[in-house]
């Protein structure tokens, strides 16, 4: 199978990217990946680096996936490629540096020396500039790429120093044939996970596997048609918010332990021990400081990915008023969507999605979470009468 | 897998093999060092943090062959610690354990199959006696730039044409080079490469007190990315630095107005001392003059120092200014008893290269090209 097999509904992206890991004439040295979230950037940019340093079937089939330097970086343990991936705000200057130095080395088992950005929007002014030099004349071998949601998220500077691949969202149909062909699912639950989660593959191939996530979805997409009153509006801004903490307690706390157990062992450290030894420790602690901002961020992301539930619902309605064929995310509840619509003018629908549009604003400018939405529930009210 | 080994013999590789491991390595199972035992009689130390590698391989006596990777750092504790007998070291399970004499320890294996493949290293290309090398290396590595604002300048330039090589490093400042003598495998090598100063350095110091090191430059293409040192039973490798290095053989000036020269010893403790008055970023100020330089620090209303040493001087009398640590630095590494300072203005920069006696003949294969501060005055 090859790696850019898992570059779902990319047909234009990847016959760029194979072009260029085969003709040297098509080769560029820096790269920026953008597209919507789920889209698959770090995905594109990681086989683009297993295409660079595979070593299989002659060149014929460039990303086999089989080779060792193919498995190696998608592992991510291949020592030519480094993947920087950032669970805080920013990519601080100081690792900016780190990896300006780590440019200037040439590869020592591949072809290519590969410096992956994974979260190019989160270089902050001062560690971006620090990257420009290196970005417009890295070393004959050293090859960078970026990831980011748009190219407006990256410094000016940076985006005219890279040569740009868009994603774009891949059909509903795209995703469910993943899911079925990848992860074995039934073809009726992936097509309405693929169509749920509105393309976004990780998040539908959750919806496709876990129960709860899919219950969930139904609460978040009931939510509109149950705001007749204020108390209304309050409580459901409550129960989103208990619901991301929850969520990102329970799944934190496996998603801890397992990591924990996976370090130690790679550590060589006895899983059993009561207290671990001071260099063992050193570790557990940058673990658990890793973990914290995980959670941060994780709740953070679990609201967005309500809200954008909750949008779909408004959309649906606004489609059914405008009478436009168009696909239904929530094809599965049409009684909610003709309710919504027949409650709604289209105005009102039009302004309920700008509410919440309004509402992500004011989180990622980390307003606190409840009262955010507590604003927001009160403008998505029901019409009276 | 199973072998029986001697206590110097093991504590002297694993400690030679995980010098070179980092406190925090990029991956956790890096903090690893993979034992192989061969059936043949050999058991083979190997470690890697994705920059340099080191491998050494010793005789032990092997009743099983096998391959288990247990913690670097703690294994190396562990061997130096040990009474002074045969140790036997055997898998047990999903533990490695360890006897000596009546110490027994186990160790936890982590997983071989995660542990990154070693980069191969390629055919001998030739040798340079151990403490020529060692000499040039620490000589040239000072003047490396530490900083990271131009990269390619953390790197010492190594140039190999036939039977020369060349050591070159600079940070903008000041410049060191040094050329030695080699035995090439062939006398047409011709060869560009830029080694990490940092890293270069380290290799020299733990392999210099062996009577010849062996460079593997490896060829075009593949494994071109890599230089391999290998002594005795000792090999490592180096990733290497790419890209353009500046042309930097214009700085040495073409033409010389005076030169001097004094012992170097007594230059270092005077420089030493008067130093001690200037402040960060100060220089120490040299005015040279007919039999005598008067080394003075610190102007105005701060400290000062001066000190008058003895000095030959041919030429028009010169004062000139340097950061007192740049010259220091220079000067430390000269491994001569007199040093030749020459010029041409005090803003100009000044060579500084040994000589074995007062009158004698100059040896340029270390120079040591400084640029001066500008000073009031």
């Amino acid at each position: 199978m090859s790696v850019f097999d898992q570059l779902v509904g990319q047909p234009r992206v990847v016959s760029t990217l194979r072009r260029a890991s085969t003709e040297p004439a098509a080769m560029t040295h820096a790269w920026l990946f953008t597209g919507p979230p789920g889209s698959g950037r770090s995905v594109a940019a990681r086989t683009f680096a297993a295409a660079l340093q595979c070593e299989g079937a002659g060149g014929v089939q460039v990303g086999c996936g089989e080779c060792q330097p193919c498995r190696m970086v998608m592992a991510g343990s291949h020592p030519d490629v480094r993947v920087v991936d950032t669970d805080q705000t920013f990519i601080k200057v100081g690792e900016a540096r780190e990896l300006v130095l780590e440019a200037q080395a040439r590869p020592s088992l591949g072809r290519w020396r590969v410096m992956v950005v994974e979260d190019a929007d989160r270089l902050n002014d001062h560690s971006a500039n620090t990257l420009l030099k290196s970005l417009e004349e890295p070393t004959a071998r050293t090859v960078w790429m970026l990831c980011a949601p748009s190219l407006e998220d990256v410094l000016v500077t940076v985006r005219s120093r890279c040569r740009h691949v868009r994603l774009g969202t891949p059909s509903p149909h795209a995703v469910a044939d993943l899911l079925i062909s990848r992860d074995g699912i039934d073809p009726s639950m992936a097509h309405y996970a693929a169509r749920a989660a509105q393309s976004h593959i990780g998040i539908a191939r959750r919806l496709a596997t876990d129960e709860h996530a899919r219950a969930r979805r139904r609460e978040i997409t009931s939510i509109p048609t149950g705001l007749a009153s204020l108390g209304d509006a309050l409580r459901a801004a409550q129960d989103l918010v208990d619901e991301a903490g929850e969520g990102a307690k329970a799944t934190s706390a496996d998603h801890a332990e397992e990591q924990r157990r996976e370090l130690l062992t790679q550590l060589g450290a006895d899983l059993t021990a009561r207290t671990q030894p001071p260099s063992v420790r050193a570790h557990l602690r940058r673990l658990d400081d890793r973990l914290k901002a995980e959670a941060r961020r994780q709740q953070h992301d679990s609201i967005d990915a309500a809200l954008t539930d909750l949008a779909s619902v408004y959309r649906d309605a606004l489609l059914v008023t405008a009478g436009s064929g168009l696909d239904r995310v929530n094809a599965s509840e049409p009684e909610q969507i003709q309710l919504l619509a027949r409650s709604f003018s289209a105005e009102q629908l039009l302004l309920a999605l700008e509410t919440i549009g309004e509402a992500r604003q004011r989180l990622i400018a980390n307003g606190a979470p409840l009262l955010v939405l507590e604003a927001m529930m009160i403008g998505l009210l029901l019409p009276r009468g | 897998m199973k072998f029986r080994v001697e206590r110097d013999v093991l504590s002297e590789a694993v400690a030679w093999v995980v010098r070179g491991l980092s406190n925090r390595p990029p991956v956790p199972v890096l903090a690893g060092v993979l034992l192989t035992a061969d059936p043949e009689g050999t058991l083979t130390f190997s470690a890697y943090d994705y920059e340099v590698s080191a491998t050494v391989t010793v005789e032990a006596e092997v009743a099983e062959g096998g391959q288990v990777l247990v913690l670097g750092r703690l294994l190396a504790d562990i061997a130096r610690n040990l009474p002074a007998k045969p140790v036997e070291v055997s898998t047990d399970g999903a533990k490695v354990s360890l006897t000596c004499g009546s110490s027994r320890f186990s160790l936890i294996q982590m997983p071989v199959a995660d542990y990154p493949q070693l980069p191969n290293q390629s055919e001998t290309s030739g040798s340079v006696p151990g403490d020529a090398f060692t000499q040039a290396v620490t000589q040239v590595s000072i003047a490396a730039d530490r900083g990271d604002t131009l990269p390619i300048l953390t790197g010492v330039r190594v140039e190999i044409d036939g039977e020369k090589i060349t050591m070159l490093a600079t940070d903008r400042y000041r410049l060191a080079q040094r050329e030695l003598t080699w035995s090439p495998g062939s006398t047409d090598a011709e060869h560009v490469c830029l080694i990490p100063a940092r890293t270069l350095s380290e290799t020299a110091k733990s392999l210099g007190a062996s009577a010849a090191v062996d460079l593997s430059l490896g060829e075009a293409g593949r494994g071109d990315g890599l230089v391999g040192f290998e002594a005795g039973q000792r090999r490592t490798t180096t990733r290497l630095l790419d890209g353009e290095y500046p042309k930097v053989t214009s700085i040495f000036p073409s033409s010389v107005d005076s030169v001097a020269v004094v012992d170097t010893q007594v230059f270092i403790e005077a420089v030493r001392r008067v130093a001690l008055v200037a402040e960060r970023n100060t220089p120490v100020r040299l005015r040279f003059s007919e039999g005598q330089l008067a080394i003075e620090a610190g102007t105005g209303d701060d400290a000062q120092g001066s000190e008058a040493i003895e000095s030959t001087l041919e030429g028009p009398e010169i004062e000139i200014a340097f950061n007192p640590q740049f010259l220091l630095d220079g000067l430390g590494v000269l491994g001569q008893p007199y040093t030749r300072l020459s010029f041409t203005q005090s803003s100009r920069p000044a060579v500084i290269s040994g000589q074995a006696e007062l009158d004698g003949d100059a040896d340029d294969s270390y120079r040591y090209v400084l640029m001066p501060v500008r000073f009031a005055g």
